[in-house]
């Protein structure tokens, strides 16, 4: 039972949380090509990835947790480092890397594409200067999401190492 | 919705199970897988709650954390507040 549960959140892990990492790395760029207009699909569709498989990555911990209580090494130090860990990296994701796509996302939704030639060359000059302007304004915005987003992929690596080499651990390579 | 409504029912499913094995065969393997799943279930009631927009009215994101049948209170509880549906 204990190889089943490990698989499992092995698995959801490689799945749920390497998803997550790729997505919220590309979202902060495709944002702002979004804003200066390109169209909200992509940045959406990122947004959506990362909000899906963080729900998914739930089971991670919580199978992890399950392993570890079958294998009696919830208590050593090497865990509960990894699980404080996680559960950083878990607040980060839902109450600072997802709120700021959010806002991010809507910025780009209420750009309207300039791709759409109207016919009027001064309509579309004037449209792509107010993207420009949108642009300029959402990218500090984008910046500090990307930072927070590589603080989360860092902190992730540190635990899979850790799960890894179990520092003091006594069960084995 | 559709996520609500998958983790609310195995919720549900995986207490019931639980609690049927408990009074009956016992079988700790049971035990082992049907307790993280229905721990996995819970939390994703309670994550997808507060992400759903219909739930955001009073009282509606408090149930989610009821054990065993979060879910389901506020799946019925959205629901009634949307009779157009």
């Amino acid at each position: 039972m204990t190889k089943l549960l490990l698989s499992i959140h092995v698995l959801v892990a490689i799945l749920a949380v390497g998803s997550i990492t790729v997505a919220a790395s590309m979202f902060p760029r495709q944002a702002l090509r979004a804003i200066g207009g390109e169209g909200p699909g992509v940045t959406a569709l990122l947004h959506r990835v990362c909000r899906g498989y963080a729900v998914a990555g739930i089971a991670v911990p919580v199978f992890g947790i399950a392993t570890g209580a079958q294998l009696g090494v919830l208590g050593d130090a090497w865990l509960i480092v990894s699980l404080v860990l996680t559960g950083i990296a878990a607040a980060l994701l839902g109450l600072v890397i997802l709120p700021g796509q959010r806002s991010l996302l809507a910025l780009a939704e209420g750009q309207a594409p300039s791709g759409e030639s109207t016919g009027n060359a001064d309509a579309a000059a004037d449209a792509a200067e107010r993207a420009e302007h949108a642009q300029a304004a959402a990218r500090p915005v984008a910046a500090r999401l990307a930072m927070l987003t590589g603080i989360f992929n860092v902190l992730w690596a540190v635990v899979v190492v850790l799960m890894i080499v179990r520092p003091s651990s006594t069960t084995g390579a | 919705m559709r996520t609500l409504r998958i983790a609310a029912a195995a919720e549900a499913a995986s207490l019931a199970l639980l609690l049927g094995n408990l009074l009956t065969v016992h079988a700790p393997a049971l035990s082992a897988l049907l307790g993280p799943l229905h721990g996995t279930a819970y939390l994703v009631v309670i994550a997808t709650t507060w992400m759903t927009p219909a739930a955001a009215t009073p009282g509606t994101r408090w149930r989610a954390l009821v054990p065993g049948v979060g879910g389901l209170l506020v799946l019925r509880r959205i629901e009634a507040r949307s009779p157009a549906n």
